[in-house]
């Protein structure tokens, strides 16, 4: 038995890493997808890759910093499936700076991003869900969030912001049966890590996690079709932490 | 018997029967472990009665040679235990602290924390050395906010949640994974006995979702937590309260 069936999800960021995983997972489930990255070529290949394995899908490119691109977004999946059920929030950047050196330009990028680009999406779809009186709403925010980045206090900053912000937004919704909900990987076999850590590095950091693993992007896949399904129609507001035990809160 | 093994404590009670229930749909045979003889054999029998093999042990998790000598007698038939369920607890004696006499206190954290241990303990020996097994264990709103004249319990259930991060991290080289899940406000007969059904329903109204749990909200959080889908995810405590505590 799937249990996404009949329900429409939008995935930003969901050309690569992390957010394509989740993409074909609630796609394996039975959801209609909308594969959104700022990347138009690389939303086009998961799509592909979905309607492959007999699911159904929808690229797009969307900039989830833009407020236009992303209100475009959301109008194009009403049109095209007349209905959404789920938002993931995945889209994000980590570029690194110290903050004696970070420029206003990288800060903005960064929380516009990372933060701001979660409030664009979500109150693009909150309307929709509010119609229909049921959503699901999940964020990814990170272990940087609780332990800080050097080198990426931006980054730290936007994604403890995600979790405040969800907080906030579960407690507005609550009374219309909508949640919202977190989830938090540690660090995870994608490009991401790649961009400030060498091989050797990565490494090191796998055997300091408790389970002696890094993670891989199908280990949030389980969470997030969890937290999307009606087995969690009663979980709100938290931040479930995905990260073989590396912080536990 | 089924090729996994759940033991769940508690399983007889309100959310207990739920959680078997659940595990029992995802092809765990069943171990009900209960105080109570008459809620348990008749747990047992809901469940063999939808086809699903399961055995009832009456035991008082606060005797260890009790609680030593059952789990030797469920391994003795089954060999492993995949997944252990620390369900059983309560609130027990509720009193102001100038009130509470220590026996009571001691009981509360006995039942609730010193239960917990015991059971865990008597698995994971086991579980380390077959390099798999899941525990969830059980903590409560009450173990973050705090609860007028439950100060054993709110002790214990804090305690869970240290315990069981710490033996988290003791058992993740071995593959093994211990969890915590904290509820509220939770519809079962016995809590749902002490009120009116209008105080009941302003009691939801409370909580930002604007109901109280249904035991089936607790047993999904833990089917998740006892399935493969929540393979790297340890020493962590997932919330299951309709939006009433946040950590």
């Amino acid at each position: 038995m799937k249990r996404l069936e009949q329900r429409i999800a939008i995935v930003t960021g969901a050309g690569q890493g992390i957010g394509r995983a989740i993409a074909l997972g609630l796609a394996r489930e039975g959801a209609g997808v909308v594969i959104a990255d700022v990347n138009e070529e690389s939303a086009n290949t998961v799509r592909k890759e979905i309607e492959a394995a007999g699911g159904k899908a929808f690229s797009i490119r969307a900039d989830v910093s833009n407020e236009n691109s992303i209100e475009a977004m959301v109008d194009k999946t009403l049109e095209a499936f007349r209905r959404v059920d789920i938002l993931v929030n995945n889209a994000g950047i980590f570029p690194t700076s110290s903050v004696e050196e970070m420029s206003e330009a990288d800060w903005d990028r960064v929380i516009g991003t990372n933060l701001i680009g979660t409030f664009l999406c979500t109150r693009a779809v909150v309307p929709t869900f509010l119609k229909q009186g049921s959503g699901r709403i999940i964020s990814l925010t990170s272990g940087r969030a609780f332990q800080g980045a050097k080198n990426g206090a931006h980054y730290a900053a936007s994604k403890a912001g995600i979790i405040g912000f969800s907080k906030s937004l579960a407690l507005e919704l609550a009374p219309h049966g909508i949640t919202v909900n977190v989830i938090c990987p540690g660090i995870t076999d994608t490009a991401q890590p790649r961009g400030h850590q060498t091989e050797e590095q990565i490494y090191a950091q796998a055997q300091r996690i408790p389970l002696g693993r890094i993670g891989q992007p199908e280990d949030l896949v389980g969470p997030a079709i969890f937290l999307a399904s009606d087995a969690a129609a009663f979980i709100t507001g938290q931040t479930i932490l995905v990260n073989g035990g590396s912080i536990m809160w | 018997m089924a090729d996994k093994i759940a033991i769940v404590t508690g399983g007889a009670g309100g959310i207990g029967r739920a959680v078997v229930t659940r595990l029992a749909r995802a092809g765990f045979g069943m171990f009900v472990l209960d105080k109570n003889e008459r809620a348990g054999q008749e747990t047992v029998e809901l469940l063999r009665q939808q086809n699903h093999a399961a055995e009832f042990f009456r035991v008082d998790l606060q005797y260890k040679t009790e609680v030593q000598d059952l789990f030797e007698t469920i391994y003795a038939k089954t060999k492993r235990i995949d997944a252990l369920v620390n369900l059983a607890g309560g609130t027990l004696h509720k009193h102001p602290i100038q009130d509470f006499s220590l026996s009571d206190w001691c009981e509360v954290i006995d039942v609730n924390l010193k239960g917990t241990f015991l059971c865990c303990q008597a698995v994971i020996k086991p579980m380390k050395m077959r390099k798999e097994g899941i525990i969830i264990n059980t903590s409560s709103n009450f173990g973050i906010t705090g609860s007028a004249g439950r100060t054993a319990y709110a002790a214990a259930k804090a305690a869970i949640i240290a315990f069981t991060k710490s033996l988290a991290l003791e058992a993740a080289p071995f593959g093994v994974r211990a969890n915590a899940i904290a509820s509220g406000l939770t519809a079962t007969a016995r809590v749902m006995t002490g009120h009116t059904e209008t105080e009941w329903r302003e009691m939801g109204k409370q909580i930002p979702m604007g109901r109280s749990a249904d035991p089936k909200d607790i047993a999904e959080a833990i089917n998740f937590l006892a399935s493969d889908e929540s393979a790297y995810i340890t020493g962590q405590l997932i919330h299951v309260n309709g939006g009433m505590v946040f950590t």
